[in-house]
């Protein structure tokens, strides 16, 4: 029981029980072979290119705003490399430093707007989410007449953003998982963690003790667009051509994982390896269930009921940590 | 005091500052600056597109469009008035079609059986929804993602279970497609009229019972509207079972009109709906908005959407000038909002001084 409780009272407590109730519904109903899963890549694979869009978004998430315009900035990362890289023949560190430049572009213009205006971030990442989705497929059929633009990187570039690792295993697992060490660092020990957190739990004290509220809210949006556009560029690096659809699904599937996660929307409260647990489950969701007896038409329901039951018990956990107290009896001792 | 004595002439002579005040007034309402939108929008494809657009081929295609939005904008709008979300539309949709379509297309029974039976789905999505809402302190937004998720879920289970395909087909009776799917005209559907009578209904509960001050107070702040003797808990299952039924309602009109129900439809829904809310001047942070507004909104919205095929411009260019009114939208609604809360206090100062 002592092991238990401050199990329980961490974040991501509610992810690694929906992992293993996931796995152990797949096991028990679906006859899974779970070595045969761990050395898939496609769950794998599905995880890394949503985790990477993920924990910036939950980062956002802590820090009580959001972003929903990474569902325009994977194609548009994706369709600007292709442009430049592709269809104009530029090196390839234009179109990627395209990209990115993209994303951190599209990212302060949501932060600079969410920091100015009283409009909640939702709606202000809405408008850049149908504005940016006009702006890249009408520039690409603009320039090239085509929303798929063929792309071919130079050999360097795919070795670092879009091989297959033994054939199956995309590159892009490693980055993320680089990722995900970063940013538990920067958010757990460093400074800036605590004012993400601070900001999160309340915005006035947050800036009355001196942190930047303003300039950090700005540097959780350019981070978290140009991630999203970081995923796209390496999507047209992989496969040789900018992908213009898919990006819509980015959106609730991030929201999702980050939810599972066990970080709160309202703010103040979770952890990168509690998002990228709630990643790995999201991925096993969705790609499991093609390694069992399961119709996989059923997975959208599988989702929805571990969301509402991640939350559920995120619910709980997050009463039983606010609410703790070591008993006198103990400290009496 | 010389000073000050020479500061009320100015105030008291002043013609400019009563035009300034009255029109200061106009852009206090809500819908003011969406109704200016309209008419930029309106002017913008009129010039582009000319003849067909202004004709009655323009006017149908974007009424049409208008109106199946419009049914599922307007609950949602007043679910945002009250501060809350519903993503869960988007599935609520197809899930109703597909009921109407398996019960009364697959299996046969009379059309009303399978209307009954999706518009059912509707409430009871929505009662869950208000429920999970009311009873856990999680945002709206999360839990209507779930319960959306779980619907698709469902909805497409079921229909491969029964059917076997994503596609279900329907031959309304005569008297359900002249009711609910027919074209007025050729071009005009009947759903234009429904969206009429949810307008009209709505307006009356919004804007002249006190259902709709509870609303209003609702949004604004929760906490004293409870105190205030407000049945919150009510409230929110009541708005959550009216979104849940309208998009019902549209799914409904949509299998009649069409013959046939697929599973991937409805999810445009839901960030189009609330666009066109935000459109319509209605604030996400709740406590502010109209129902004209929404109604405003809703048609910028399919104009732009229907307009830019006339117009000989990319389709996609169409977004983008979405996502610019969306921007201006919000950034105005936050300036007029500014305006008329600090409206009271400077009366407060003149009085001072």
């Amino acid at each position: 029981m002592k092991m238990i409780g401050p199990f329980l009272r961490r974040p991501a407590a509610a992810s690694v029980l929906s992992l293993i109730a996931v796995l152990a519904f797949y096991v028990i109903f679906g006859g899974v072979d779970l070595f045969k899963l761990a050395a898939a890549a496609s769950w794998m694979n599905l995880a890394a290119n949503l985790g990477i869009v993920a924990i910036p978004v939950g980062l956002l998430m802590i820090a009580g705003q959001i972003d929903i315009s990474i569902g325009a900035m994977i194609p548009a990362g994706s369709i600007t490399t292709a442009i430049l890289s592709g269809h104009f023949g530029l090196p390839i560190e234009v179109g990627m430093l395209g990209a990115l430049g993209l994303g951190v572009l599209v990212g302060l213009v949501n932060g600079l707007i969410t920091v100015r205006t009283t409009v909640p971030s939702l709606i202000i990442t809405l408008g850049t989410l149908i504005g940016m989705q006009g702006v890249v497929l009408s520039a690409s059929m603009l320039i090239v007449g085509k929303a798929s633009v063929p792309l071919m990187a130079p050999d360097w570039a795919k070795t670092i953003f879009g091989q297959l690792l033994g054939g199956s295993h995309q590159v892009i697992i490693v980055w993320w998982i680089a990722l995900t060490a970063i940013l538990a660092f920067t958010l757990h020990k460093t400074r800036y963690g605590n004012w993400i957190y601070a900001l999160g739990g309340d915005k006035v004290s947050a800036r009355n003790a001196g942190i930047p509220t303003d300039r950090l809210t700005i540097a959780l949006f350019v981070l978290s667009a140009t991630s999203a556009s970081f995923v796209g560029m390496c999507q047209a690096i992989l496969f040789n051509s900018s992908q213009v659809s898919g990006g819509m699904g980015y959106i609730f599937n991030a929201i999702s994982s980050v939810v599972v996660g066990g970080v709160l929307l309202t703010g103040g409260f979770g952890s990168v390896m509690g998002i990228f647990v709630g990643t790995l489950t999201f991925a096993i969701v969705i790609q499991g269930i093609y390694f069992t007896q399961i119709d996989r038409n059923w997975s959208n329901l599988i989702i929805g009921v571990t969301l509402l039951v991640a939350m559920a018990m995120n619910e709980s956990f997050r009463k039983m940590a606010l609410s703790y107290a070591p008993s006198k009896r103990k400290i009496a001792k | 005091m010389a000073a000050h004595i020479k500061k009320q002439e100015i105030a008291r002579s002043g013609g400019p500052a009563e035009v300034w005040s009255s029109l200061a007034a106009v852009a206090r309402r809500p819908e003011a600056g969406s109704l200016l939108g309209l008419i930029v929008v309106y002017v913008f494809f009129a010039v582009l597109g000319g003849y067909t657009f202004l004709g009655l081929t323009g006017w149908s295609s974007w009424l049409n469009m208008a109106a199946e939005i419009g049914i599922i904008a307007l609950p949602v709008g007043l679910l945002m008035i009250a501060g809350d979300l519903d993503i869960s539309v988007g599935a609520v949709l197809p899930a109703s079609s597909l009921t109407v379509a398996i019960i009364s297309g697959y299996y046969d029974m009379p059309d009303y059986v399978g209307i009954a039976a999706g518009l059912t789905i509707g409430l009871a999505v929505g009662l869950i929804n208000g429920l999970l809402v009311t009873f856990t302190r999680i945002p709206s937004l999360i839990i209507t993602i779930g319960t959306m998720f779980v619907v698709m879920g469902l909805s497409l289970g079921f229909t491969i279970m029964i059917k076997g395909s994503t596609g279900v087909f329907i031959i309304p009776d005569p008297f359900t497609k002249s009711l609910l799917g027919t074209a007025m005209g050729g071009m005009f559907r009947v759903g234009i009229l429904w969206w009429l009578a949810f307008i009209v209904v709505l307006y009356y509960f919004l804007h002249l019972s006190p259902w709709g001050n509870w609303v209003f107070a609702f949004g604004g702040d929760r906490e004293s509207a409870r105190n205030a003797g407000i049945p919150t808990k009510k409230l929110t299952l009541q708005l959550y079972m009216l979104s849940g039924f309208s998009a019902a309602f549209v799914g409904v009109m949509q299998v009649i009109a069409n013959g046939s129900a697929q599973v991937a439809a409805g999810s445009s829904f839901i960030f189009n709906s609330i666009m066109c809310v935000v459109i319509g001047g209605v604030l996400l942070t709740g406590g502010a908005g109209s129902v004209i507004g929404i109604v405003v909104g809703t048609m910028t919205f399919a104009i732009v959407n229907q307009g830019i095929f006339y117009s000989g411009l990319d389709p996609n260019f169409g977004s983008i000038i979405i996502g610019a009114l969306l921007l201006v939208a919000v950034m105005s609604n936050d300036k007029f909002r500014s305006l008329a809360l600090s409206f009271t206090v400077k009366k407060e100062v003149r009085a001072q001084t």
